[in-house]
């Protein structure tokens, strides 16, 4: 039987920096499999819609342009996104991927939260034919 | 001469209440104070998943399913898919399965770390609290390392896993490993030896051979009181017949055993992924999995940090799953601690609570209520019915 079974614990601690991280000042480098933000390549993709199906969050809308001329731009709602990486793991021609750099998600409002990827050209058909929306895709199978 | 009234004194604790991190309900009748009886309420955080997951198809539900705990997220996500594989009639490769295994592994040791550190806080010892919970920063960054986050590691999918082992990480769990298991031993000797804590441990909530196995106890609870019932062992699943466990029971049954037991599960749990990372079968990472699982019905057992976990999957041959039902180890140890604290000082009602690692919001899934006078079952229909109001508005 002891008294004081972890004062020595706590007198090495008088004498070390605390373990806490000095976070926002000092940032630890994210490891690389660190799910943050999606990002979506459109180059390769066909279509298939897996990853919208497949994600439990509601946080993927797959829009098609045109679809013989493969088309598409993605909707991505990062406030919904559980980071599970199931889009990732379903998408058979390696179209997404999670960043590891960009997950410090915090807005003020929720408007940065809808990001479009794909050829400039057809965001911007897109964004012209609709007015940006929030509201939960109807596509939704 | 005034009326003799029963000397009755009841001590309402919760919902709300600061030593609670989670809703509950708890009424200690005392007298002086000695509790003489204590009844449980639960229910206050019921989210409704197993009817959540009659909504979404079968991948969607492996994170819904995740999500039913935060501490033991993996193995429930785990519990589904085996369930899963087993209706579709496959199951995955075998590296898949001590990748998924080692995932076990690690949350077990981050589980029983927290939870040393949460009932060394409920004893008033908080040294040991925050020290142990600094040491479960590295197995946190291990798992973030490995999966891409610190809670929901979803590293499972259906037929097997996202994520592969690379030799850095290895690596890297080793050093982890070797640091931790230097703190555990002096863990262990802390939770055995400190004077003042041993105090607040020994011969607390002392629970019987015959009495864990008459309230249904499972995991660590019953193991500390010398019954041997551990699903790893009994009922080897994932590649636990390939990288098998020791059982570690002990025979004392108070709250002292069940540190012990806990931290000695940590040994074990290290000297197998050691084993594992050692010999880490070649391999897929995953199988060919369809969308439209056949009908059938599928029961899993799974050994969870707190214990025995239950799942109950039924298909219709649809994407979407007919029934899941899930049976949490918490559930399983509540009823002992309504009958251990009875004859304990008050003050000793939130360590035997803390003993059992309860987690609310795993247990909520109570059909049968009991309010004062009355007692009201919800039949599975009453429960979908009022679901689907609540839901549909």
């Amino acid at each position: 039987m002891k008294i004081g079974a972890m004062l020595g614990d706590l007198l090495r601690s008088l004498f070390r920096r605390p373990v806490t991280e000095r976070y926002p000042f000092v940032k630890r480098a994210p490891p690389e499999r660190l799910r943050g933000a999606l990002r979506y390549d459109p180059a390769n993709c066909s279509g298939c819609m897996l990853c919208m199906k497949d994600c439990p969050a509601n946080a993927l809308e797959l829009i098609t342009i045109d679809r013989k001329a493969k088309k598409f731009v993605m909707r991505y709602h990062a406030d919904r996104c559980t980071f599970c990486a199931q889009c990732v793991a379903s998408c058979r021609f390696k179209c997404l991927n999670m960043s590891n750099e960009q997950y410090e998600l915090a807005a003020l409002t929720k408007a940065p939260f809808t990001v479009h990827y794909g050829n400039e050209s057809d965001i911007q058909a897109l964004l012209d034919a609709v007015a940006p929306t929030n509201s939960a895709p109807t596509a939704k199978a | 001469m005034t009326e003799q009234v029963p000397n009755k004194f009841i001590v309402p604790i919760g919902p709300q209440h600061p030593a609670l991190k989670e809703p509950g309900h708890f009424e200690f009748s005392v007298d002086g104070e000695i509790v003489t009886d204590a009844s449980i309420r639960l229910g206050y955080v019921h989210r409704g998943v197993e009817r959540g997951t009659e909504d979404r198809t079968w991948v969607q539900n492996l994170y819904l399913i995740e999500r039913i705990c935060g501490i033991c997220s993996h193995i429930h996500a785990t519990a589904y898919t085996l369930g899963v594989e087993k209706l579709a009639g496959l199951s995955a490769p075998p590296r898949a399965q001590a990748i998924r295994e080692l995932f076990c592994e690690l949350e077990r040791i981050h589980s029983h770390l927290l939870w040393i550190g949460v009932a060394a806080h409920e004893a008033g010892f908080d040294a040991l609290f925050m020290y142990s919970w600094r040491d479960r920063e590295t197995v946190m960054d291990l798992l973030e390392e490995l999966s891409g986050n610190r809670v929901h590691y979803s590293c499972n999918v259906l037929g097997g896993v996202k994520f592969d082992i690379s030799d850095a990480q290895r690596d890297a769990i080793l050093r982890g490993l070797d640091f931790l298991e230097q703190r555990t031993h002096h863990y262990l000797q802390v939770v055995t030896q400190d004077a003042a804590f041993v105090r607040r441990t020994r011969g607390v909530g002392v629970m019987t051979k015959e009495q864990a196995v008459e309230y249904g106890a499972v995991g660590p609870v019953a193991r500390a009181s010398g019954v041997e019932r551990d699903v790893r062992v009994d009922a080897p699943y994932l590649a636990y017949e390939q990288f098998p466990v020791q059982m570690i029971t002990d025979t004392a049954g108070d709250l002292e055993a069940r540190f012990a037991v806990r931290v000695r599960e940590l040994f074990e749990s290290y000297r197998v992924i050691r084993a594992i990372l050692d010999k880490l079968p070649a391999g897929e990472l995953m199988a060919k999995m369809p969308r439209k699982i056949p009908p059938g019905e599928a029961i899993v057992r799974v050994e969870a940090p707190r214990g025995e976990l239950f799942y109950f999957i039924k298909s219709n041959g649809g994407d979407k799953p007919e029934r899941v039902k899930v049976r949490t180890p918490s559930i399983c140890n509540f009823g002992s601690v309504a009958r251990l604290t009875i004859g304990h000082q008050l003050a000793d009602a939130p360590m035997i609570l803390a003993g059992i690692d309860p987690c609310f919001s795993c247990n909520d899934r109570a059909v049968r209520i009991k309010r004062q006078d009355h007692i009201q079952s919800w039949t599975w229909s009453d429960l979908r019915r009022y679901a689907l109001k609540k839901y549909s508005a």
